[in-house]
């Protein structure tokens, strides 16, 4: 069986996760590149929609990406983010999918250390659980 | 207004198993509302059912879209192709919705994609109380508007029972006692004589338990001459 | 009319050709559907370098930008503004982050490297073309009015800064005091209503019997704290209980108080409903100091949680120990209480002894004070957010302290939270001073990057409205949901969260974010 490589998408709000995922890479932090970032606002504009359909698309595992709860740049953007997630790990689990390839992370832009952490933790759930459906990817 | 909620994933994917080509049709209207059947609803629902056929290696087709209210025959004959041309319709909404496309439909398999319900009063975003069972002769205004037989858990009529205790309800503290509630209004609307008043045995002939109901306009209805020519509805 | 895409490429000086090999991805751009010029640059972020691709732009005529260099904030005004000179709408002008997303997190990786930049130039390219024009509007303030509420300590600093911007200022006080103050005083005069946006707002006052219309630009919030309501169980317990200001005053005016003098952190000490807060400490330091230097006899006890003389307060509570002040910690498990069969008496456990002391009290002050009851009016008049204690809420602690998240409406002094004087004061004038600018623009800005309803989809289920922090969702006069563009953030919260998917977010429609994510998820590295 050939090595398959892990397939992980992230949602990142434009503001304190960006800021997070660039500090990071300023910083000199080395990362999977397996990992894809779509920019958003704010994480309260992703939809389950958007993270389901990831799912559909070949992610094996998807996270989202916001400020600190309690700083959030649009007041309560994260707080909205991380309910859509929530109720798509439900429905993740009413599939029979494990509701541990979808997650959400939150981190101010002054935190270098949040995107590598939240990348290599997704990118380990990825290649523990393997693609959905295993077999040939898409 | 009609809360829905729907079925678990794991129970509509057994209802839809056998079947190649689903439509999943959801309604704009009291489903959408209370966040169970809308546009968003459909379409994660099917791409949820996509995700859990790529686990298993299945391969189903599924199109799912909204109409503007479900119930109504006019705007099921508007999607009347999509409907027909699938193995299978899931509705996303109410039972009415489900039922009304089944009754048109009689042929084709319509399965219910929701649980109705409650006719449900929005305390707050996301939280959706009974307050009406539909009994069919509203005494709220003598009870302060607060109605005993969708509140109180034995639909009392005259005052609390005697396990009422802390303003809570015997049978599920977490139900306020209905009666404590009407006892304060009444109060506060100095209309607390109302109380003393004994209320007959309710007539239930004007409830569900009475059968199946139906509610006429004699005057809306139309007349045979006005129904004629009219192709869309008979 | 067909899409123009000018793809340039940034080389960041020499980092993008130390790893990806740029003729690759210049054909790759080359390629492309839609593109038409494809430009090289040193570094995007010299304005300079700009010239050759701006002038292609020109000639031929491209409608659409993708700039694949570093992180867009650092160099998109410059580069946005080159290219609208070039005529090309500023949001059809796209940012990819190559640097920080593609070479600088896998320096030794240069082969996934480059499939993951050719994936990403992919999909950029594919975003492009589905985007579209937005503008910006402007519209003029009709009023330079800034309505201050409050005229305490941090009002009256908010009214001076204010008017140095050259603007008008209306302060509204709620009581009838006499006041010194630049600009319109109304005393006797609350808000009660509010309607419009920051920039065109409609004030409706009560001042005295009479309700009078008033257009703001612009409104600073210093209702204060709750001087006058001593709120919680301890409070209850004890008559005559005294805030800390006001024993204060007393202490100024010479009469001398009743012994012992017991000082309380909060009346709530269980804090089920009032956290303890930072300036007590301050004043409650120097006024029992002032108090032991004067009347030296009188014993003081300090009753406190937590004690928090930041600073050079520190100095004040080594200087209150070493006169003789008692200081007395306790946990919540030990709070304070008034003993039941003997009403001057203050039973408490020390935490540090582990022992019950009882304490008995000539005059019990509380050094905490619970947020102004006016707030809730207030909030509701505005429609701005509260926080959970009941305070008005700030936009951001960082970026806006002295602000609402509403734009146009600022806030300052205990009105956040309860604070000293000088505190106050400096915060008022910030406000004053933010709303000064403002005003002084003399229009507002909103528009481009903004919500939009399909009106035949919504089902005005009012999800949208309750979601908004700002407030730009209503419902309009077909009873479905617009939005006032004037307040839209262009979060996008109210597109991800309507059920019926009746909004829209240009430029982040459902259609572009999942295309981006598909085309993304599509490439192998």
């Amino acid at each position: 069986m050939a090595e398959r490589r892990p397939k992980v998408i992230g949602f990142c709000c434009e503001k304190h996760g960006m800021d997070a995922a660039v500090l990071s890479a300023r910083s000199g932090k080395q990362l999977d590149a397996s990992v894809r970032i779509v920019q958003v606002p704010c994480t309260g504009r992703v939809d389950g929609i958007h993270l389901l359909k990831a799912f559909e698309d070949g992610a094996d595992a998807v996270f989202v990406l916001g400020c600190l709860e309690k700083n959030c740049y649009y007041d309560t953007g994260s707080i909205e983010g991380r309910k859509r997630v929530g109720y798509v790990k439900q429905m993740l689990t009413e599939v029979g999918i494990e509701k541990e390839r979808l997650e959400m992370f939150n981190s101010a832009s002054s935190n270098a250390w949040a995107f590598p952490d939240a990348v290599s933790k997704m990118v380990d759930i990825a290649k523990k659980l393997g693609p959905i459906g295993g077999g040939e990817r898409q | 207004m009609i809360v829905a909620k729907r079925k678990p994933l794991n129970e509509i994917a057994e209802m839809l198993a056998p079947y190649k080509k689903v439509t999943v049709i959801g309604c704009r209207s009291c489903v959408a509302i209370c966040l169970a059947g809308g546009e968003k609803e459909v379409k994660m629902l099917v791409s949820a059912l996509k995700v859990k056929n790529k686990k298993e290696g299945k391969k189903q087709e599924f199109e799912g879209f909204v109409v503007e209210r479900q119930c109504e025959k006019e705007w099921i004959k508007e999607v009347e192709d999509k409907v027909l041309g699938s193995d299978v319709t899931l509705s996303m909404a109410c039972s009415l919705g489900a039922q009304t496309i089944g009754d048109m439909y009689p042929i084709h398999l319509t399965f219910p994609g929701l649980n109705t319900g409650i006719f449900g009063v929005p305390e707050e975003q996301g939280v959706w109380s009974e307050k009406c069972v539909g009994c069919g002769n509203c005494i709220i205004h003598t009870t302060g508007g607060i109605c005993p037989i969708s509140r109180c858990a034995k639909s009392m009529l005259n005052g609390p029972c005697g396990g009422s205790a802390n303003r809570k309800c015997e049978v599920n503290l977490e139900i306020d006692c209905a009666w404590a509630a009407i006892y304060d209004r009444l109060k506060i609307q100095n209309r607390l004589d109302l109380i003393e008043n004994v209320t007959p045995a309710k007539d239930w002939s004007t409830s569900h338990s009475g059968g199946r109901r139906t509610y006429v306009r004699e005057d809306a209805r139309l007349t045979p001459h006005q129904k004629k020519g009219k192709e869309a509805v008979q | 009319m067909k899409a123009k895409v000018q793809v340039v490429l940034c080389r960041c000086c020499t980092e993008m050709p130390a790893l990806l090999n740029m003729e690759r991805l210049q054909k790759l751009a080359a390629e492309s559907n839609n593109v038409v010029s494809v430009m090289t640059v040193d570094a995007a972020c010299d304005g300079k370098n700009l010239a050759p691709a701006i002038n292609e732009a020109k000639e031929k005529e491209i409608d659409r930008a993708v700039v694949f260099a570093c992180h867009k904030k650092d160099i998109s005004p410059a580069i946005v503004k080159a290219y609208r000179r070039a005529g090309v709408n500023e949001f059809l002008v796209e940012f990819v982050n190559m640097r920080e997303e593609v070479v600088l997190p896998h320096m030794s990786e240069p082969e996934r490297a480059q499939a993951k930049a050719e994936t990403k130039m992919k999909a950029a390219l594919i975003r492009s073309i589905m985007l579209a024009p937005l503008e910006r509007q402007t519209e003029e303030m009709k009023t330079r009015n800034v309505v201050i509420i409050g005229a305490g300590v941090a009002g009256q600093a908010a009214a001076h800064e204010a008017s140095k911007a050259g603007v008008h200022t209306i302060l509204l006080e709620k009581t009838g005091k006499s006041l010194k103050a630049p600009g319109i005083i109304m005393t006797n005069a609350q808000l009660v209503g509010a309607s419009g946006y920051g920039g065109n707002l409609q004030l409706k006052i009560k001042a005295g019997e009479k309700i009078e219309n008033l257009g703001a630009a612009a409104v600073v919030i210093a209702t204060g704290g709750g001087w006058t309501t001593l709120k919680g169980p301890l409070a209850k317990s004890v008559k005559d209980a005294v805030p800390l200001y006001k024993f204060y005053e007393q202490m100024q005016t010479g009469s001398v108080p009743k012994g012992p003098i017991v000082v309380v952190d909060t009346p709530d000490p269980a804090g089920k409903t009032m956290k303890v807060q930072d300036y007590a400490w301050d004043d409650t330091l120097e006024t029992t100091i002032e108090l032991k230097k004067k009347h030296p006899e009188t014993q003081i006890f300090v009753i406190f949680q937590e004690m928090r003389a930041f600073g050079l307060s520190e100095l004040a509570y080594k200087e209150a120990a070493e006169l003789g002040i008692k200081f007395v910690r306790y946990d919540k498990g030990g709070a304070p209480k008034v003993d039941p069969k003997n009403p001057g008496v203050l039973m408490v456990k020390d935490f540090a002894q582990g022992e019950l002391l009882n304490i008995r009290f000539g005059t019990l002050v509380f050094a905490s004070i619970p947020p102004n009851e006016d707030n809730k009016a207030i909030a509701e008049a505005l429609r701005i957010p509260m926080t959970m204690d009941g305070a008005t809420r700030r936009g951001s602690i960082q970026r806006w302290p002295v602000s609402t998240p509403r734009s146009g409406v600022f806030v300052c002094g205990s009105a956040l939270f309860p604070k000293s004087r000088d505190v106050a004061k400096a915060e008022g004038a910030a406000a004053g001073a933010m709303a000064g600018e403002f005003v002084k623009r003399g229009r507002i800005e909103f528009g481009g990057i903004v919500a939009l309803v399909t009106q035949e989809k919504c089902s005005a289920c009012l999800t949208c409205i309750r979601t908004c922090p700002y407030e730009a969702p209503f419902i309009g006069t077909a009873s479905k949901v617009e939005i006032r563009v004037q307040a839209c953030q262009g979060c996008g919260m109210c597109v991800g969260i309507c059920p019926s998917k009746a909004i829209e977010l240009h430029n982040y429609t459902d259609d572009q974010i999942a295309e981006e994510a598909r085309v993304l998820l599509g490439g192998d590295f």
